[in-house]
C-alpha cells in the first residue's frame, strides 16, 4: 500500500511519520505519536471525544485523514498544561467536577480552549451552545459549563493566579 | 470502523485535479473536500473509493469574492469561514444564517460549502439555500467549464448534475434584495434537520413583490415551494396571505417518513416552519425598508 | 411471614457528629490523569506484539448460517486468524448466563448455526491492525438463509410466532405472578380502579467509550491475563474462566478505568472472551475493542423494553391501597441477567406510598433483537415511571391535587417493610417534597402556567416523588424460582489498607472498577476521616482478580456504602494493632489511650502521644521492641458483606430484605410543548435528593445532573428502533440521539440528608438517581401541559412523532364532538 510522509507540528513539536493515506488523524496521534489523549468514541464525527485543534480551530480527528493535515499545527490535550501547572481550564474542570469518567474530557477541553480563545468574554449561554458540539454522557454538562465559565473569567481577567493546584 | 484503503493525491490546481480524476476513473476516483460526509461514510465502509483527489491544497478554490452583484464562493471555502465572512453577511445573509445550523463548529471548521452542495443530502441546509437564492454552480471537467442553475443541479438524494470526472469549483449567489431567513426543525442541536425552510421575500410598499422559498427534508431533493411563492407574490404582507401560502405549499408535499418522523409529522412540521420562515423573512424585509 | 418473625435487622448505629472529610466537595483524586489525557483506558493500552480483532456482524435479524467461507479472508494481508462461530464453540463454552434455563437459550460469543439479531457476531478476524482486520471482514463470505423475524414482544408470545430459540419451544423465557398482601381485598374495597396501558421503549447506557479487552494467553503457564474496562462482578470471574475452559486460578482479570458504563459494563463478558479466545489461538496479545456500531447493535446491554397493563386501587379520599402490575418485557434474543430487572423493581414497587398489596405478573419475551443488560436503574426507573403515571392519572380521575395525593400516601414510619418484604430503612418524604416545592418555585409556575394557557401556550409541571433503592444483594436474581439453580447470598466488597513506615496510607481496591463514579475519592475521604490525614495523600491501587479478595464492584448504587463498610472494618483492625503498639511504646494501658488527630495519646495528657507515623515506623522496623506475638507491618483487610440481607420465604409471599438503603427524590421539571411540532423544551428543572449522609456533595450532584441528562434522553430522544424485519434503524449517533448541552437544562439541585441507621456515617447509595426520576417526571410534565386538550402520552420516548400523533388524535376527537 502506498505510504505518505506527513509532517505535523503537534503541541509545538514537529514530527514526520510515514502513513497509509487512509490512516485517520486520531490514530496517527494515538499510535504513531503516542498521544492517547484524543479518544475514539464514535468514528463518525458526532461525539467529539477526538476533538483537537488544527491551526487554532477545533476539528474531529476521527473524520480527518492525517494526509489532509500535512504541514498543519495541531494542539491536543497533552499540550495544555505547562509542566506541573495545569491550564486554567484543566484546573477549573477539576475544581468544579467538570468530569466523571473523563472520556469526553480531552475533546471537551480542546473545544473549550477554542471557545475561550475566540471570545474571552464568552457568556454562559454561549458556552453551553459552544460545547453542544461535544457529547458527555456523564456530567449533564452543568459543571462543565461552570468550569469553562470560571476558566474564561480567570483567563480574561488576565490573572495568572491558579487555585494553587498542581497535579 | 476504519476506512478502506485508497490511493491519494493532493493537487494544487483545478486542472491537475481534473486530470487526476480522469486518470484514475477506473479506480472509482472521487474528490475529497472537507471529508465531513465522505470520511464517516468510509469509516462505515459505505463508500469505498479507490482513489481520492484531495482538493484541500487548491488555493484558488478557497476564495470568497464578488463579481459585480454576484457573491462567489469557492467550493473549498470552509463552512465556518463562509459563516463569519462579512461579504456573506452583507450579500447573502440567508447563507450565513443557514450555515449556523450545519452540524457543529468543529465539523464546519473542516466541512466546505462546495462539499455540502456536491454531497446533496436531502436534509442539508446549503442545497436549499442555493435553490432559494437561484445560485449557479460552476463545474469544471475534462470538457471545460459549465454553469448549472441550482434548479437543475439536484437530481436525487445524494445525486447532482456533476458528472464523473467533474469538480464543483464555485457557487455563485446572485444578489437578492428583501428579507431573508433560514429556519429549521432538528431533534437535537446541530443534527440534521427534519425540515428546513429558506425564504427570500421582497416587498414593494404594501404588497409582497417576490418570494423565493426552498425546503429541505420534505422530498428526495430540496424543493422550491412554488405554490407558496405564487400565492405570496402580489398579496398583502399579512397573516391571511401567509396562511394561504403555507396551505398551498403543504398541499403539494408528500414527504417520506423515517425513524424520526412519519410523513404526517414531517408535513405538520413543514407547515409550522414554513409559516415561521415566511414571517421572519417578511419582518426582515419590512425592517429593511 | 409477619413482621414479628423477620430476621433481626442490623444494630442501629450512632453516627459521628463532627466529620472532617465526609461531607466535603473535595476535588476528586481520580481526575488529574484524565485532565491530562493520560487516563489509561483500554484503548490506550499497547503491549508488544499486540494484534487487533474485529467481529463480523450479522446483517439479518434471523437467519440460518448455511455456510461460511473464510479462505480469502485468511489470505488477506496481515491476517493471523479467522475464527467462525462454529470454531469458537469448540474453543469456548457458552458465556456466563444468570438467566432461567440457559440450556434452552444458549448464548455464545459468536453465533452458531443461526443468527438471532442484526449485529450478532458470526466470525472474528485477528490482524496486525484494526484496519487490516476490517479489510478481511469484508472478504468473509457467509451464506444466510433468512427466517421470519419476531420483533414485537406481545406478538412473540402468541402461538405460531417464529421461534427465537427452537430448544425453548416458545418465546416465553419466564412467566410468574406474585401476590404480596391481600390484593383481592384491596381491589374489591377500592372506590376507584385506575387502569392504564403504558409502553417504555428501549434505550441504553451508550457510554462514550465502548467495551474492550486486551488479552494475553501464556502457553508456557496456561495463564490468561485480561485487562478490561468491564467485568465488575469480580466474585463471578470464575465463570469467565469456565467459558474460556481454563482453571479459575489461571485467569487474572485486571481492571482499567472505564470511559463510562451506566451499568453497560457491569458484566460484559463477551469482548473479554473474544479477546482471550483469539490470544490463545494466535499465541500473542490481542485487543478487541468494540466500535460504536458493535456497541449499539451487539453489546448485550440495551435497557428495559416493557409493556405494562396496570390497575391501581384507590379510595375516594386519595388513599392508594394496592397495585396490580402485568408486564411483558422484551429481552431480545438472550436473557443473561434473567428477570433481575424486575426483582429490582420489586425492591421499591410501591414507591414512597403506604400501599398494602401488590400483584406482579411478569412475562419475559425473547425476540430478534440485541439482548438486554443493565442500564442505570436496572428496571426500577421503569417502575418509577409506571407508578408515577398511575398516581398522576388517579389524581386527575379523582380530581385531587397531584401533590396532595402523593403526600397523603407517604410512608412516615421507618424502618418500613413494603408488601414484597423489602425494607425502607429511613426517609423523610415530606421534608424532601417541601424543599422541592420551594426550590422549584412550584406555586409561581402554576401561575405562569395559567397565564401561558391564556396565550395558547402549553406549559406543564411534572412533580414526582419516587424511590432510589441502593446497595443490592443477590437474592433479587433468584427469588423468582422455587428451586433456584444458584441461590447466592454473598455480595461482598473488600479493601486493604496499608500504613507504610512513614505513616503514608495506601488503599487497595479489589476490582472495584472506576467508570466515572468516584471510588478512589470516596475511599480517600473515608480513610482521611478515619485517620485524620489529607485525602489527597491517600494512595489508591487496584488489584486484579487473581490476587484479589472477594468483591462485587459497582452496580445497584452500592459502591460507596460497601467501600465505607470495608474501610471501616480494615481501619478497626489497623487501629487495634496501632493502639496496642502505642500503649506498649507509651507504657500505658490501652484503655487509657484515645485516638486524637492522627495518633494515640494518653487521655488528658496530650504530650504523651504517638502519631500514626511514629507507630508505623516502629511496627515496620522494630519488631523486637514489641511483644512476641506482634507481627511486623501495619496492614489489614476487610471483606465486608452486605450488611442487611434476609432470605425470602419458601412460598415467596415475602421476598425478604434485598435492597434496604432507600433513597428518595422529588423532581420538578417545567416543560413547554410546541403543539405544532410535538417538541418539548425545558423552562426549569429542580431536583431534591435524599441519599442519606453525603460523602462528596458535588459528586452526588454531578450524578444527579448526569443521570437526569440520561433520563431526558430516555424520555425524549433515545430509542433503539427496530423495524418490522428486525433491522436496527438507529445504529449511529446521528440517529440514536444523545442529548447535548442544548437539550439539557440547568438544574437546581438540593440535598436532604436522612442518615441510614445501618451504615457507616448513615451513607446510602446515589449513583443512579437522576435517571430513576427524570423519565417519570418529564412524562408527567408533558401530560400536565396537554391535559386540557385531552392529550395523554403513555409511551416513551416522547418523540415529535408520538406527540404529534397524540395531538392529531385529540384534535380529530374534538372535531367529531
Ligand atoms: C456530526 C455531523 C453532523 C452533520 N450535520 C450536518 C447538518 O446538520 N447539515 C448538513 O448540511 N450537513 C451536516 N453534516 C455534513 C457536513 O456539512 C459536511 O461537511 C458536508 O456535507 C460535506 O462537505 P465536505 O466538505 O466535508 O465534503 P466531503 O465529505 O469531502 O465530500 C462529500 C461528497 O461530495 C463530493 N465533493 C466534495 N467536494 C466536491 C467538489 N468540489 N466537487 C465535486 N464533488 C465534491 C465528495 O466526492 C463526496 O462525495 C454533518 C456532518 C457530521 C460529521
Ligand atoms: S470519535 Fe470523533 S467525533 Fe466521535
Ligand atoms: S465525563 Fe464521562 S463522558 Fe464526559
Amino acid at each position: 500500500m502506498q505510504r505518505h510522509e506527513v509532517t505535523l507540528t503537534v503541541n509545538g513539536r514537529t514530527s514526520t511519520v510515514s502513513v497509509e493515506p487512509r490512516k485517520l488523524l486520531v490514530d496517527v496521534l494515538r499510535e504513531d505519536l503516542g498521544l492517547s489523549g484524543a479518544h475514539i468514541g464514535c468514528e463518525h464525527g458526532v461525539c467529539g471525544t477526538c476533538t483537537v485543534l488544527r491551526d487554532g480551530r477545533s476539528i474531529r480527528s476521527c473524520t480527518t485523514f492525517a494526509v489532509q493535515v500535512d504541514g498543519a499545527e495541531i494542539r491536543t490535550v497533552e499540550g495544555l498544561a505547562d509542566g506541573a501547572e495545569l491550564h486554567p481550564l484543566q484546573d477549573e474542570f477539576w475544581d468544579k467536577q467538570g468530569l466523571q469518567c473523563g472520556f469526553c474530557t480531552p475533546g471537551m477541553l480542546m473545544r473549550a480552549c477554542e471557545i475561550v480563545e475566540q471570545k474571552p468574554d464568552v457568556s454562559r449561554e454561549e458556552v453551553r451552545e459552544g460545547i453542544a458540539s461535544n457529547l458527555c454522557r456523564c456530567t449533564g454538562y452543568q459543571f462543565i459549563t461552570d468550569a469553562v465559565c470560571a476558566a474564561a473569567a480567570r483567563m480574561h481577567s488576565g490573572s495568572s493566579e491558579t487555585s494553587g493546584a498542581q497535579a | 470502523m476504519k476506512p478502506p484503503p485508497f490511493q491519494y493525491a493532493a493537487p494544487t490546481s483545478v486542472a491537475e485535479a481534473v486530470e487526476l480524476l480522469a486518470a484514475h476513473a477506473d479506480d472509482d476516483a472521487r474528490t475529497l473536500a472537507g471529508g465531513q460526509s465522505l470520511v464517516p461514510l468510509m469509516n462505515f465502509r459505505l463508500a469505498q473509493p479507490g482513489y481520492l483527489v484531495d482538493l484541500g491544497r487548491i488555493e484558488e478554490l478557497t476564495r470568497i469574492r464578488t463579481d459585480g452583484d454576484t457573491l462567489v464562493i469557492g467550493a473549498m471555502v470552509r463552512q465556518s469561514d463562509a459563516e463569519h465572512a462579512p461579504e456573506v453577511a452583507l450579500r447573502a445573509p440567508l447563507l450565513a444564517e443557514a450555515l449556523g445550523y450545519v452540524a457543529h463548529p468543529p465539523v464546519r471548521n473542516s466541512g466546505t460549502v462546495g462539499g455540502s452542495i456536491a454531497h446533496a443530502d436531502p436534509a442539508a441546509e446549503l442545497p436549499a439555500v442555493a435553490l432559494a437564492l437561484d445560485a449557479e454552480l460552476v463545474v469544471v471537467g475534462p470538457q471545460g467549464t459549465r454553469t448549472v442553475r441550482a434548479a437543475d443541479f439536484f437530481v436525487g438524494p445524494f445525486a447532482t448534475a456533476i458528472e464523473a470526472g467533474e469538480i464543483l469549483t464555485e457557487v455563485r449567489f446572485p444578489r437578492r434584495d428583501g428579507g431573508q431567513s433560514f429556519v429549521e426543525f432538528a431533534r437535537t442541536h446541530g443534527n440534521f434537520a427534519l425540515v428546513g425552510v429558506a425564504s427570500v421575500i421582497e416587498t414593494d410598499g404594501a404588497t409582497i413583490a417576490r418570494a423565493s422559498i426552498a425546503m429541505s427534508g420534505v422530498a428526495p431533493v430540496p424543493v422550491r415551494a412554488t405554490a407558496a411563492e405564487e400565492t405570496l407574490a402580489g398579496s398583502a404582507p399579512d397573516d391571511a396571505s401567509i396562511r394561504a401560502a403555507v396551505d398551498a405549499a403543504v398541499a403539494g408535499l408528500s414527504p417520506s417518513g423515517d425513524a424520526h418522523g412519519s410523513a404526517e409529522t414531517r408535513t405538520d412540521i413543514a407547515r409550522s416552519y414554513l409559516r415561521r420562515g415566511i414571517e421572519l423573512a417578511l419582518t426582515r424585509a419590512q425592517d429593511r425598508r | 411471614m409477619t413482621t414479628t418473625d423477620r430476621p433481626a435487622a442490623p444494630p442501629v448505629r450512632t453516627h459521628k457528629e463532627d466529620r472532617t472529610w465526609v461531607g466535603r466537595s473535595i476535588r476528586r483524586v481520580e481526575d488529574p490523569k484524565f485532565l491530562r489525557g493520560r487516563g489509561g483506558y483500554i484503548g490506550d493500552m499497547t503491549v508488544p506484539g499486540m494484534l487487533y480483532a474485529a467481529v463480523l456482524r450479522s446483517p439479518h435479524a434471523h437467519a440460518v448460517i448455511a455456510g461460511i467461507d473464510v479462505v480469502e479472508a485468511l489470505a488477506a494481508p496481515g491476517v493471523h486468524a479467522v475464527i467462525t462461530g462454529e470454531q469458537a464453540a469448540e474453543l469456548c463454552d457458552p458465556l456466563p448466563d444468570f438467566g432461567p434455563n440457559p440450556a434452552a437459550h444458549t448464548w455464545r460469543c459468536l453465533a452458531v448455526d443461526k443468527v438471532r439479531y442484526v449485529g450478532e457476531g458470526v466470525a472474528v478476524v485477528v490482524a496486525d491492525s484494526r484496519y487490516l482486520a476490517e479489510d478481511a471482514l469484508a472478504l468473509i463470505e457467509v451464506e444466510y438463509e433468512p427466517l421470519p423475524a419476531v420483533v414485537d414482544p406481545e406478538r412473540a408470545l402468541e402461538d405460531g410466532a417464529p421461534l427465537v430459540h427452537d430448544d425453548l419451544g416458545s418465546n416465553c423465557a419466564y412467566e410468574r405472578t406474585f401476590d404480596f398482601g391481600d390484593v383481592e381485598r384491596d381491589f374489591a374495597e377500592a372506590d376507584v380502579i385506575v387502569t392504564d396501558r403504558l409502553r417504555w421503549h428501549r434505550s441504553g447506557g451508550q457510554p462514550l467509550e465502548t467495551v474492550g479487552a486486551v488479552a494475553d494467553f501464556d502457553h508456557a503457564t496456561g495463564a490468561l491475563t485480561v485487562h478490561t474496562n468491564s467485568l465488575s462482578f469480580t466474585s463471578y470471574l470464575f465463570m469467565v474462566a469456565g467459558t474460556m475452559k481454563i482453571p479459575a486460578n489461571k485467569l487474572d482479570i485486571r481492571p482499567v478505568p472505564a470511559g463510562g458504563s451506566f451499568g453497560s459494563k457491569l458484566f460484559a463478558t463477551k469482548p473479554a472472551v473474544i479477546a482471550g479466545m483469539c490470544s490463545r489461538q494466535v499465541g500473542r496479545p490481542v485487543q478487541y475493542l468494540e466500535d460504536r456500531v458493535d456497541n449499539m447493535s451487539n453489546c448485550d446491554h440495551h435497557g428495559s423494553d416493557r409493556v405494562y397493563d396496570v390497575r391501581l386501587a384507590v379510595m375516594r379520599d386519595g388513599t392508594i391501597r394496592g397495585v396490580d402490575i402485568d408486564t411483558v418485557e422484551d429481552y431480545g434474543a438472550y436473557i443473561q441477567f434473567g428477570v433481575g430487572h424486575h426483582g429490582n423493581a420489586l425492591a421499591q414497587v410501591v414507591g414512597p406510598y403506604a400501599m398494602t398489596s401488590v400483584r406482579y405478573r411478569v412475562r419475559a419475551a425473547l425476540t430478534n433483537k440485541n439482548q438486554q443488560g443493565a442500564y442505570r436503574g436496572f428496571g426500577s426507573e421503569v417502575n418509577n415511571w409506571m407508578l408515577e403515571q398511575m398516581v398522576d392519572k388517579a389524581a386527575r380521575e379523582l380530581d385531587l391535587d397531584p401533590v396532595e395525593l402523593r403526600r397523603r400516601n407517604f410512608i412516615r414510619e421507618f424502618p418500613h417493610f413494603i408488601p414484597t418484604g423489602n425494607v425502607y430503612d429511613s426517609g423523610d418524604y415530606d421534608a424532601v417534597l417541601d424543599k422541592a416545592l420551594e426550590l422549584s418555585e412550584y406555586k409561581r409556575w402554576r401561575i405562569e402556567q395559567a397565564k401561558a394557557r391564556e396565550e395558547g401556550r402549553c406549559i406543564g409541571i411534572g412533580l414526582i416523588t419516587a424511590q432510589e433503592r441502593s446497595v443490592f444483594s443477590a437474592t433479587e436474581f433468584w427469588f423468582w424460582f422455587d428451586e433456584p439453580g444458584a441461590p447466592v447470598t454473598s455480595m461482598p466488597e473488600s479493601v486493604t489498607l496499608k500504613v507504610d513506615a512513614t505513616g503514608g496510607i495506601t488503599a487497595t481496591l479489589y476490582s472495584c472498577a472506576f467508570w466515572g463514579n468516584s471510588p478512589e475519592t470516596m475511599v480517600a475521604q473515608l480513610v482521611a476521616e478515619e485517620f485524620d490525614c489529607d485525602p489527597h495523600d491517600v494512595s489508591i491501587v487496584y488489584q486484579g482478580s487473581k490476587n484479589g479478595l472477594p468483591a462485587t464492584g459497582p452496580g445497584g448504587s452500592r459502591t460507596t456504602v460497601m467501600l465505607a463498610g470495608a474501610v471501616e472494618g480494615a481501619t478497626a483492625k489497623i487501629k487495634a494493632k496501632a493502639l496496642r503498639a502505642a500503649a506498649h511504646l507509651l507504657e500505658a494501658n490501652p484503655d487509657d489511650l484515645e485516638w486524637v488527630d492522627g495518633g494515640y495519646q494518653v487521655k488528658g495528657v496530650p504530650e504523651q502521644r504517638k502519631s500514626l507515623a511514629d507507630i508505623a515506623v516502629m511496627l515496620h522496623l522494630f519488631k523486637h521492641s514489641f511483644p512476641e506475638d506482634m507481627e511486623s507491618g501495619l496492614e489489614d483487610s476487610k471483606v465486608f458483606d452486605h450488611p442487611y440481607t434476609t432470605m425470602p420465604s419458601a412460598d415467596r409471599t415475602d421476598l425478604g430484605v434485598f435492597y434496604p438503603f432507600m433513597g428518595h427524590a422529588c423532581h420538578v421539571p417545567v416543560v413547554e410543548v410546541d403543539l405544532e411540532t410535538g417538541s418539548v423544551s425545558f423552562l426549569a428543572y429542580a431536583a431534591v435528593h435524599d441519599c442519606g449522609t453525603l460523602v462528596n456533595p458535588r459528586s452526588l450532584a454531578g450524578h444527579i445532573v448526569g443521570g437526569t441528562a440520561q433520563g431526558i434522553g430516555t424520555a425524549l430522544y433515545e430509542e433503539f428502533v427496530y423495524d418490522d424485519d428486525g433491522q436496527l434503524l438507529t445504529s449511529s449517533f446521528l440517529d440514536y440521539l444523545i442529548p447535548s448541552a442544548m437539550e439539557v437544562p440547568e438544574l437546581r439541585i438540593a440535598h436532604h440528608e436522612t442518615p441510614s441507621p445501618y451504615t457507616l456515617h448513615g451513607i446510602k447509595g446515589g449513583g443512579e438517581g437522576g435517571r430513576m426520576m427524570a423519565p417519570a417526571a418529564i412524562n408527567v410534565a408533558v401530560n400536565d401541559a396537554l391535559a386540557h386538550l385531552g392529550v395523554r402520552v403513555t409511551e416513551l420516548p416522547i418523540t415529535p412523532d408520538r406527540l404529534r400523533a397524540a395531538i392529531r388524535a385529540a384534535e380529530s376527537a374534538r372535531g367529531r364532538e
